[in-house]
C-alpha cells in the first residue's frame, strides 16, 4: 500500500530524513516511534505529498506521490500534528466542507458525516463550534475528517497527543476497530501506544530506520538483557555468595542489604532466565532462606528504545570525533 | 470546478468572521457614504458617480490588502494550508477559490454604493452608460489588487506583514507609477510605460463611460500574472 524509496530530506544544512526505505502492505497497523525531531512528521508530510523528499520517492497504493500528487494524496486520510481545523466552522459544516473538497456528492456526504460522527462519538457534537470543543474533541474532529472519504490509507501524526488518559484510551480502541478496513501509518513517541496498537513498530531516530518489526520481536530481542530481582531474608552478602556460584549468572547488583535484602541478578545468553529462576528458588530453599520476591523484569519497548537510541547517539559521536 | 467553489464559498463564509473584514466594511461605508453626501448628492451638481470612482481607486489601495492579507498567511499560521495542500486539490484551485471568495467579499463591499445609486435614481436622473462600466471597472481594479494580495500573502505567515508588502504594491501601481512617469530622472521609453502601467491611467476611460479592450486586456493581464506568482509561490512553499 506504501512503499518508500531512499528517501532523504534536507532542510537547508539539516538531514532530516537520511534515506529511508519502507513497505507498509494493505490492512496492517504501522507504529512509527522515534524520540521528538526524529523525522517522523517530515516522513509523514512527504508520504503526503505535503513536502517534497530532496531524493527518493514514494507510491501511496501504486500512485507516486511525485509523478501523480492528486491521486495519490486522494488515497490518504491524513491527520496532522497538532489538528489543524478551521475554529469558526460548525463541525458538520467543517465536514461537509472537507467532503466536498474530496469530491463527495451532497448525498454521501451527508451518509458518511452520520457514519463517521457516530464513530468518532462526535453525534451530540454536531451543533458545536469547532474553536469551543475540547482538545480532545477537536482531535475527534480531526479523525473524523480523515476517516470521511474511507480513504484506504490512514495516516496520523501523533493521534493522542494532549489527550488525557480516558481520550486516549479511547482514541487507540478506535485505531484497533479501524486496523481492519484501512492500513494506519501512525506516529507517536509514546511506547505504549504502538505497543497497544500497532501490528509493526518502526523505530527511527537521526531519520534513520533503527528497527522494523512486530513489537514481540523487538521486546524479544530485549529479553535477552533480562535481569531477576530477588528480594530474600538473608544479608546481601550471603545471597551473593549463594548466587553468584550458579550457572548463567554474569554479574549481582545489590540494592538493599538488610533483613530483607534485594538484589538484581543479570545473566548471559546461555541460560534462559527461566531455568536460571527455578534453581535460585531450589538453591534458596535448601538453605532455608525465605523468598519474598523473585521475578524477571520484562523488558519493555521503552528500555529498548532507550538502548537504540543511546547507540545512534554513540555512533554520531564518534563519527563526529 | 467544484472544489474552486467550495474553497470560495468556504473563504466568504470565514471572511464574515474576521474583525478586519468587517473594519474595512466600515471604513469603505463611511468614506464612501463621506463622499457621496459631500461630493455627489448636492443639488446642482450632474448626477454622476464618476467622481466616486476615482475616489474609490485611491481608497481601495488600502481597503484590498485588507481583505487579502488573511486569505494564504492565516491558514499557514494555523496549520490548515497543511490539511489544504495534502488534499487531493491543486495549487491553482487553492489560489483561483481564494481569490474568487474574496472578490466574493468584495461585491459586499461595494454595495453601499449599489444604494447610491439607487438614491441618485430616486432624485435626479443618472446616466448609466458610465455607472456601469465604472462599476465594472472597479471590478477589475479589486480582482487586481486582490491578486496581488493572494501573492504576496502566499509567501508570508504574518497577515501584518503581507498587508504593508500589498499596499506597497497596489501603492506601486497608482501613486509610484504617477510619479515615476512624471520623474525627470526616468528615460523617456520608461515614462511612457510607466504612464501605461498606472492603474487610475487604466481605469480613466471606464469612468467616462468607455470600455476600451486595452484596459480590460491590461486588467485581465494583471490579474493572471499575480495568480500565477501566487500559484508559484505556493508550490515553492513546498519546497522550503
Amino acid at each position: 500500500m506504501i512503499t518508500a524509496t531512499n528517501l532523504v530530506k534536507w532542510y537547508g544544512p539539516t538531514l532530516a530524513v537520511d534515506d529511508l526505505s519502507f513497505e507498509i502492505p494493505k490492512g496492517e497497523i504501522v507504529g512509527f516511534l522515534g524520540p521528538n525531531g526524529a523525522g517522523k512528521s517530515t516522513t509523514l508530510r512527504i508520504l503526503t505529498g505535503y513536502l517534497p523528499p530532496t531524493s527518493g520517492t514514494a507510491t501511496i497504493a501504486e500512485h507516486d506521490i511525485l509523478k501523480q500528487p492528486l491521486q495519490a494524496r486522494s488515497q490518504i486520510g491524513y491527520l496532522p500534528e497538532g489538528t489543524p481545523l478551521y475554529g469558526e466552522a460548525r463541525v458538520t459544516e467543517y465536514l461537509h466542507y472537507r467532503g466536498s473538497l474530496l469530491n463527495m456528492s451532497r448525498k454521501e456526504r451527508v451518509q458518511r458525516i452520520d457514519e463517521v460522527c457516530d464513530r468518532c462519538g462526535l453525534t451530540h457534537l454536531r451543533r458545536r463550534v469547532i474553536s469551543r470543543l475540547s482538545k480532545g474533541n477537536r482531535q475527534r474532529v480531526g479523525l473524523a475528517q480523515a476517516l470521511l472519504s474511507k480513504p484506504p490509507i490512514l495516516i496520523l501524526d501523533e493521534p493522542t497527543a494532549a489527550l488525557d488518559p480516558n481520550q486516549i484510551g479511547e482514541v487507540r480502541k478506535l485505531i484497533k476497530e479501524l486496523g481492519g478496513e484501512h492500513t494506519i501509518l501512525l506516529s507517536t513517541h509514546i511506547l505504549p501506544e504502538v505497543e497497544k496498537t500497532a501490528d509493526r513498530v518502526m523505530i527511527i531516530a537521526g531519520g534513520r530506520l533503527l528497527a522494523d518489526g512486530k513489537p514481540k520481536e523487538l521486546r524479544q530481542e530485549i529479553s535477552q538483557d533480562a535481569r531477576i530481582v530477588l528480594e530474600a531474608s538473608a544479608s546481601a552478602a550471603k545471597l551473593v555468595n549463594i548466587i553468584k556460584p550458579l550457572a548463567g549468572v554474569t554479574d549481582i547488583e545489590t540494592a538493599n542489604d538488610a533483613e530483607y535484602s534485594r538484589i538484581f541478578i543479570s545473566t548471559d545468553l546461555d541460560v534462559t532466565a527461566d531455568t536460571l529462576l527455578s534453581s535460585i528458588g531450589e538453591t534458596l530453599l535448601n538453605e532455608r532462606i525465605v523468598i519474598r520476591e523473585l521475578h524477571t523484569e520484562q523488558a519493555s519497548l521503552e528500555d529498548f528504545f532507550v538502548k537504540i537510541t543511546d547507540r545512534l547517539a554513540a555512533q554520531t559521536a564518534s563519527k563526529s570525533v | 470546478m467544484n472544489k474552486v467553489l467550495t474553497l470560495a464559498k468556504r473563504e466568504l463564509e470565514s471572511l464574515f468572521f474576521s474583525p478586519v473584514a468587517y473594519l474595512a466594511l466600515a471604513v469603505f461605508a463611511f468614506v464612501t457614504a463621506f463622499v457621496f453626501a459631500y461630493g455627489i448628492f448636492v443639488p446642482g451638481m450632474q448626477a454622476s458617480m464618476s467622481d466616486m470612482f476615482t475616489y474609490l481607486v485611491w481608497l481601495l489601495i488600502f481597503i484590498a490588502p485588507a481583505i487579502s492579507m488573511r486569505l494564504i498567511s492565516e491558514e499557514a499560521s494555523s496549520g490548515t494550508l497543511e490539511m489544504l495542500m495534502t488534499s487531493p486539490i491543486s495549487d491553482t484551485q487553492i489560489i483561483l477559490g481564494k481569490w474568487l471568495g474574496a472578490l466574493g467579499f468584495f461585491l459586499v463591499l461595494l454595495s453601499p454604493i449599489f444604494l447610491q445609486i439607487i438614491l441618485l435614481e430616486i432624485k435626479a436622473d443618472p446616466d448609466y452608460g458610465p455607472i456601469i462600466t465604472g462599476l465594472f471597472g472597479i471590478l477589475l481594479i479589486g480582482g487586481l489588487y486582490l491578486a496581488i494580495g493572494i501573492f504576496v500573502s502566499a509567501f508570508n505567515n504574518s497577515q501584518l506583514v503581507t498587508f504593508m508588502i500589498t499596499v506597497l504594491i497596489t501603492g506601486l501601481f497608482t501613486f509610484g507609477m504617477y510619479f515615476l512617469a512624471r520623474a525627470e530622472f526616468m528615460p523617456s521609453q520608461m515614462k511612457v510605460a510607466m504612464f501605461y502601467m498606472n492603474v487610475n491611467e487604466q481605469f480613466r476611460s471606464f469612468s467616462k463611460g468607455l470600455i476600451d479592450i486595452r484596459n480590460i486586456i491590461y486588467f485581465v493581464s494583471a490579474i493572471a500574472f499575480f495568480l500565477f506568482l501566487g500559484i508559484k509561490t505556493l508550490e515553492a512553499r513546498r519546497w522550503n
